[in-house]
């Protein structure tokens, strides 16, 4: 039974999706690997072509030769050195979101540079880490290339039978050549229908081959990536605690900010018209005897009460904004609170084994009421899905719509929420295509 | 007595009016903003601005120093700042250069209808009305200026009213004692403090500011 599952397995691998992106991720990696090495190639290129176009290369070659090559191959070396660093952040940047949307890992940013003053930036850490993932590239693409093109000549092996009646439909006696195809193991050639099956059988093997060798290659490199595209140092980690505690200092106090403004611009001032209202009042009811204007001292009293019940409404939204009661009872009673108050319909699903600490749930929270908030605003959705589930050690949140996408990262709210998130050493992964649907994931460590 | 009113809350926009109005007040204009208050002043030349601090588009002190600039401008306006909280570096600010026809009062204080019309009143006439608070803070920052010490509690009652910019008549309806006794009180106090005596009641919100504030 399980032999037979493991042997399907084997079958079905060259043909699932993971496979087609491992395949793409590996051909990729080949064409970088390609691109990186050419890299140090391109400006002493670059100098033979100038030499070339200014006659240096004749027989009898202008004096200008020497002061050229002395210019040039000091400049290659220090643009090198300087421009290794940033190059490879670069070049980090890309092939952690290959390996994001190819490969579904995850491999965090390392922190941002300190400063961008050339001796920050040619000792930068990071970029050299990366410069050697750059290095390390080439042979782990060999290996990516050899999966890579066992699975796409083993595809193409493998139809060779078909092609051969539509292409090899000649009169008999005409004497053609043999048809050849590529193996890892050189060339097979063949001049018979037969014979194509032999290359067939041959392309199965390949394919069959190739998801294995495919995700070696790709393990090796997700390893690597890891260790040299990812923080690492200490010193690195310490440095990005101290950007996520400046921020939570400046969270902290755009907080109190808001805070102060909503107190005073709503509970306050409306506290101080029904004051004013009840003053009014006062005085038209007169200290003692039949009062002298009893319709507009019931009129400011009326106006006072509906005051009154404006700022109780105003203090209740900002009590919830900054911790709403119902937190208290867990996540799943918040979310089911937060979800009926929605314009769009929600299905909340929460499944936690047990609870995460307070800030964590908080954040979850104010999370989850943000990403609604945004999909009631700008998504068109029909419905919205929100779900937490505990995965390890971590939290997740996902909030996904049928709505028209387009969600940006980087606009305020969207980094907003993901600065907050960041304070707590979580993550946040916005999937949202033009066209939609918008899927929105964050992962939150289950204690601080 | 005409009046413009510069203050960003609606609700409270509307119950000033509302209040002045009925208490026979003219209201010329009741804006929103520092710009639409400057011109509004320029238009209609009133008798008293009550200019709120806080308003757009910075939130911060728009109001204030929209007020520096009428002051200058039209020093026959007077000038009643309207604000949630207390700020005595504002209020110094204010008095600074000339201590007439100005006035600092808490929001709140307009839920005490009478006492607010006659804060208005004085500050329109070029008195002055400064919140009881904000002398609260003057006076506890005055506290170890030579003499203020050797007040007794009912003359340093007394000197908060003065300071507010109430008249002798003011003083003794407050405190519920004739005129008589007031100015005893009064008469007192600036011997103690060492201030020349004053008839007009500005010169001595002036002397009696300068004197606590440390001026």
């Amino acid at each position: 039974m399980t032999s037979d599952n493991g042997l399907m397995t084997a079958l079905r691998a060259p043909f699932t999706i993971m496979a087609v992106r491992q395949a793409v991720f590996c051909v990729v990696g080949v064409v970088s690997a390609a691109a990186l090495l050419s890299v140090p190639a391109i400006v002493p290129a670059v100098g033979v072509l100038i030499l070339w176009a200014t006659g240096a290369l004749s027989r009898q070659p202008a004096p200008a030769v020497a002061p050229v090559f002395l210019v040039l191959f000091p400049l290659t070396v220090a643009l090198l050195v300087v421009l290794a660093a940033p190059l490879g952040r670069v070049m980090g940047a890309v092939h952690r979101s290959l390996a994001d949307r190819l490969l579904d890992v995850q491999v965090d940013a390392p922190p941002p540079r300190l400063s961008k003053r050339v001796g920050a930036v040619v000792s930068d850490g990071p970029g050299w880490r990366a410069v050697g993932y750059g290095l390390l590239k080439v042979p782990l693409a060999i290996l990516e290339g050899y999966g890579a093109f066992c699975y796409v000549f083993g595809l193409v092996n493998l139809s060779y039978p078909v092609w051969w009646p539509l292409f090899r439909n000649h009169p008999t006696g005409t004497r053609l050549g043999p048809v050849w195809a590529l193996t890892p193991f050189g060339t097979i050639g063949t001049r018979t229908f037969a014979g194509t099956f032999l290359i067939a059988a041959a392309g199965l093997a390949m394919l069959l081959a190739a998801p294995w060798l495919m995700r070696a290659g790709t393990t090796l490199d997700v390893a690597a990536m890891r260790r040299l595209l990812g923080p690492r140092r200490l010193a690195e980690r310490v440095r990005e605690l101290q950007v996520s505690r400046a921020r939570a200092i400046d969270d902290a106090a755009a907080m109190m900010r808001r805070l102060e403004r909503d107190l005073h611009d709503g509970a306050q001032i409306r506290l101080a018209t029904l004051a004013m209202n009840l003053g009014m009042a006062t005085e038209k009811l007169g200290v003692d005897g039949p009062p002298p204007d009893l319709a507009q001292a019931r009129e400011l009293v009326a106006l006072a009460h509906r005051g009154a019940k404006d700022a109780l409404a105003d203090l209740r939204d900002l009590v919830r904004g900054i911790h709403p009661p119902v937190l208290d009872n867990g996540l799943g009673d918040a979310l089911a609170t937060l979800a009926t108050s929605s314009a769009i319909p929600v299905a909340v699903t929460v499944e936690l084994p047990d609870r995460p600490a307070p800030a964590i749930e908080t954040i979850a929270y104010f999370c989850a009421s943000e990403l609604l908030a945004n999909a009631a605003k700008h998504s068109r959705a029909t419905r919205i899905g929100l779900g937490v589930v505990r995965s390890g050690a971590y939290l997740m949140v996902t909030v996904e719509d049928d709505g028209i996408g387009g969600a940006n990262p980087g606009g305020p709210g969207l980094s907003g929420l993901a600065r907050r998130i960041a304070v707590a050493d979580g993550r946040m992964r916005v999937h949202s295509p033009t066209g939609g649907p918008t899927r929105v994931e964050i992962t939150l460590p289950t204690q601080v | 007595m005409r009046v413009v009113i510069a203050e960003d809350a609606a609700m409270m926009r509307e119950g000033l009016v509302r209040l002045l109005t009925d208490r026979g007040f003219e209201v010329c204009a009741a804006v929103a903003d520092a710009d639409a208050l400057r011109s509004a002043i320029a238009v209609s030349a009133p008798d008293v601005a009550i200019i709120d601090i806080r308003m757009p588009p910075t939130h911060t002190d728009e109001g204030l120093r929209a007020a520096i600039d009428i002051r200058r401008d039209h020093p026959d306006v007077g000038v009643l700042m309207f604000s949630q909280y207390v700020e005595t570096r504002y209020a110094t600010r204010l008095l600074a250069d000339r201590p007439t026809g100005v006035g600092y009062l808490l929001k709140d204080r307009v839920a005490d209808v009478a006492d607010f019309v006659d804060a208005l009143t004085r500050v329109a006439s070029g008195g002055t009305a400064l919140d009881p608070e904000v002398v609260g803070h003057l006076m506890r920052a005055g506290q170890d200026t030579a003499g203020v010490a050797s007040l007794t509690p009912r003359e340093r009652d007394v000197l908060s009213l003065m300071a507010e910019g109430r008249s002798n008549a003011g003083i003794a309806a407050a405190l519920v004692i004739t005129s008589g006794v007031v100015e005893k009180h009064v008469a007192n106090i600036f011997a103690k403090l060492g201030l020349p005596s004053s008839d007009s009641d500005n010169r001595r919100v002036l002397a009696v500011l300068r004197h606590v504030s440390g001026g």
